[in-house]
């Protein structure tokens, strides 16, 4: 079935099957940033931004998005950088598998909840595992690049 | 999972009518249950264009769409002067906000999923489900009925009242299922208690609400007379003992919380 929406502002037109999920769609036409971790609804690897709102998209069928707008880090690529910027200052990152949707995640808490506590940013990004390191380090790079203007 | 078709119904009545073409056909809400169970569907419906993803007031009830997804419900200003808040911070404990951006309140409800956080939250209230075609029954009655109904939910309805409320789930990490969850509440004087994840769906313990609703001060009472009515198991993640143990604590703190 033919499935349309906006790709990072494009508008894309891609022939899916009923039961795909938008995870393996995008990383099908090339757009390798979505990573896909348990493939299971929980690590949120592969979390990008659906209607500006952060999803795993391991678990969007890509059928349920007509005309919806889709965003992934090469949408973001300005803020991405600033946000991988802070990770690197705090030892944030080690593989960097879930640094793309720590990415997005974190972009949108910026946009969505004005001078977070350290427990709505905590709450905020829960779903998003990091196996190598620990939650401070997110938590320091998190705080300073929220307090850029 | 495998899908034949996706299917956009256009109206209540379309979505129906398509549910009864076939029995694997099926109504997707935030379909993350769905992916894991990994069954086949011959059709699976979509609701998304049918307008059920409002929450609503009047005098007397919050009126909650469907697919409403949780975290819009847990961030409603509405839902938020529900009993102080315990209805939206019980959804808050489902996994992250990434997942509950997805996972809708009608979803979660229709499956009766043991595990639930939004069932156990949500049933110390007066909640009444509305159903296409034509029909209503409480949260209770829902959970209770034997066999799948061949209706589709439409909107959760959650009667106001003075009161507050109290939830807390136990897990072992913050994106576990419960080990058991507690909901506990004061509505218009009168005491609820639900256990769930014992590991069943939850429950209302009437033994302990008429021993408290009839002056019964003694809440570590009411917190015994709870466990002894619900049935606990052992399940992987623990014992039946360790749920009766959490049982009785968390009851007895909700109903200190609740009394204040």
């Amino acid at each position: 079935m033919l499935v349309k929406f906006y790709l990072n502002d494009t508008l894309v037109s891609y022939d899916v099957r009923p039961d795909e999920y938008l995870a393996e769609t995008l990383r099908s036409h090339g757009i390798k940033s979505v990573k896909v971790g348990c493939n299971e609804s929980t690590c949120g690897s592969c979390t990008l931004l659906l209607e500006g709102k952060p999803v795993m998209s391991c678990s969007v069928l890509t059928a349920s998005i007509e005309n919806k707008h889709v965003t992934t880090v090469e949408g973001i690529q300005e803020e991405a950088a600033k946000i991988a910027h802070h990770f690197a200052e705090e030892g944030a990152d080690q593989c960097g598998f879930c640094n793309v949707g720590y990415a997005l995640v974190v972009y949108s808490l910026k946009k969505t909840i004005k001078n977070p506590t350290d427990e709505q940013i905590l709450d905020y990004i829960v779903g998003n595992l990091c196996r190598c390191s620990g939650l401070q380090s997110q938590l320091n790079a998190i705080k300073a690049y929220l307090k850029e203007e | 999972m495998k899908v034949n078709e996706y299917y956009r119904a256009s109206s209540l009545e379309d979505a129906y009518q398509k549910l009864q073409v076939s029995p694997k056909n099926a109504i997707v809400a935030g379909g993350l249950w769905m992916k894991k169970m990994g069954q086949s569907y011959d059709s699976l419906i979509d609701l998304s264009k049918l307008g059920l993803d409002k929450i609503s007031e009047t005098k007397d009830e919050v009126v909650v769409g469907s697919m409403v997804a949780q975290r819009d419900f847990e961030d409603s200003k509405i839902v938020s002067f529900l009993f102080a808040g315990a209805p939206a911070f019980a959804v808050r404990e489902v996994m992250g906000v990434n997942f509950r951006n997805l996972a809708t309140i009608g979803g979660s409800i229709m499956g009766r999923y043991p595990f639930s956080d939004v069932i156990t939250g949500l049933l110390p209230y007066d909640v009444t489900l509305e159903f296409y075609p034509a029909q209503k029954m409480s949260l209770e009655e829902y959970l209770n009925y034997k066999g799948k109904l061949n209706a589709i939910l439409v909107a959760v309805h959650i009667k106001k009242g003075e009161g507050k409320g109290f939830f807390k789930k136990v897990k072992t990490t913050a994106l576990d299922f419960p080990i058991v969850n507690i909901a506990v509440a004061k509505v218009n004087n009168e005491y609820r208690v639900v256990v769930g994840a014992r590991p069943m769906v939850a429950a209302r313990s009437y033994k302990a609400m008429e021993y408290l609703n009839n002056g019964g001060k003694d809440f570590a009472k009411a917190a015994e007379l709870a466990v002894e009515e619900l049935s606990f198991m052992d399940n992987k993640d623990a014992s039946k003992e360790y749920r009766v143990d959490l049982a009785k604590v968390y009851v007895r703190r909700g109903l200190e919380e609740v009394s204040k």
